[in-house]
């Protein structure tokens, strides 16, 4: 498989790696990042800086006890980690799902117009007006023009679209805001794409119901 | 075994853990808590924690060490970026005060493909010498490294703080970034200490 061509810039990476993403965006650049080689070499790089930042550091002096207490605590039974088990739904039964979305909480999807369904995201946290989803489109439509209000992420998990800025296929990060208006995503090969969106920005109902109501079959 | 009297033994943390590893060395444990603990106090403190908060985060990622030491793998990381990658997340955990612990380090830096020996000698080999590395960037880029790092601001933040645009923040990031790389690549083979 390819690697992916299009990814989150500078900023949205160093927020990433000091988490200071919605869980929604966390969950976008953890997918991205596990099928981007490029971007994963950035997040290591910025632990070896942080380490090196860290070595650099003259330290602030422990309390009198906390060695005694460090070798204390060494000697005490692991808690066993509780590994919650998440129950993938049944359509979702045959997708290649990456390892960050085994992980969360998928609720059953709903069609959302012929040949497009989509699939809420349980995420803890996330803030309102918020919304992180799975989307499948049938191969061969195309979307009607729409524009975005607030910042909105789509990660693509499988098949290949385009718009106006290019060409998008598996592991794709597309960021989409207010400055793309007249957005006319079409979908290309012969695949249905599935990807995972995160709008960041409260939802204006019209446009987004609008857009998804309304895909019709392009040639 | 015998204390040959050959002056202090400077041992790495790399070795310390390794001895953690496999004979859970509380000695080794010690020298590793004395020599990390007070750093990851300063270190987090310098990001907002109160003194008590950085104390506990301390305890922790160095209990996390102990227990995770078999997971340490020299041949991908230092002993010192791996320690941060722990101390990154858990300090990310407490802020959300999430119940379940995150296996990013882990995930982050063992989900690479094995590479070939030459190029895994080259990378710990550079990361040893990154702060040397990092000494010779532009003021400019290492002011926005240690605001990043020491002050865990956003771009946004930055950009405000030195009164510059979005966009030059970025890219001083990203040249800083490269230089790094490009530095660290090239202390392939041959042009070891």
């Amino acid at each position: 498989m390819s690697t992916p061509n299009h990814h989150p810039g500078e900023d949205l990476l160093w927020d990433y790696h000091r988490g200071a993403l919605a869980p929604g965006m966390a969950l976008a650049m953890q997918t991205h990042a596990e099928t981007c080689p490029h971007c994963r070499g950035d997040l290591r790089l910025f632990d070896i800086m942080g380490g090196a930042m860290l070595e650099e550091l003259d330290g602030v002096a422990m309390s009198n006890n906390a060695l005694d207490l460090a070798l204390a605590r060494i000697e005490r039974p692991e808690a066993d980690e509780v590994v919650e088990t998440v129950r993938r739904p049944a359509f979702l039964e045959g997708f290649d799902l990456p390892e960050s979305l085994k992980a969360v909480k998928i609720k059953n999807r709903h069609w959302a117009a012929p040949g497009v369904w989509m699939a809420p995201i349980e995420l803890e946290g996330a803030p309102k007006g918020s919304k992180t989803y799975l989307m499948s489109v049938k191969s061969g439509l195309q979307m009607p023009e729409h524009t975005h209000r607030g910042r909105e992420i789509t990660v693509m998990l499988h098949g290949r679209y385009r718009d106006h800025k290019g060409r998008y296929g598996p592991g794709d990060f597309a960021m989409c805001d207010e400055s793309d208006q007249n957005h006319t995503p079409s979908m290309e090969g012969d695949d249905d794409c599935l990807c995972l969106v995160v709008q960041e920005g409260p939802i204006v109902p019209q446009s987004l119901i609008a857009w998804i109501l309304q895909p019709f079959a392009g040639i | 075994m015998k204390d040959d009297s050959l002056g202090p033994v400077i041992t790495t943390p790399e070795a310390l853990i390794a001895r953690i590893a496999q004979s859970r060395d509380r000695q080794a444990y010690a020298q590793l808590f004395t020599r990390f603990a007070p750093k990851l106090k300063a270190f987090v403190m310098g990001q907002g924690m109160n003194a008590q908060e950085a104390e506990d985060l301390a305890q922790d990622v160095l209990l996390k060490v102990w227990r995770k030491a078999e997971m340490f793998d020299a041949s991908k990381a230092t002993a010192v970026t791996w320690i941060y990658s722990i101390a990154r997340n858990l300090r990310i955990d407490a802020a959300r005060k999430a119940k379940r612990t995150r296996e990013l380090p882990e995930d982050l830096w063992q989900s690479e493909p094995p590479r070939p020996a030459d190029q895994q000698l080259a990378d710990s080999q550079s990361v040893h010498t990154i702060n040397g590395l990092m000494e010779t960037l532009p003021e400019e880029q290492k002011t926005i490294l240690r605001l990043s790092f020491y002050e865990d601001l956003s771009h946004g933040d930055i950009a405000a703080a030195l009164a510059l645009p979005l966009g030059t923040v970025k890219s001083r990031l990203r040249l800083a970034m490269t230089r790094l790389k490009t530095a660290m690549a090239a202390l392939v083979p041959g042009d070891r200490v």
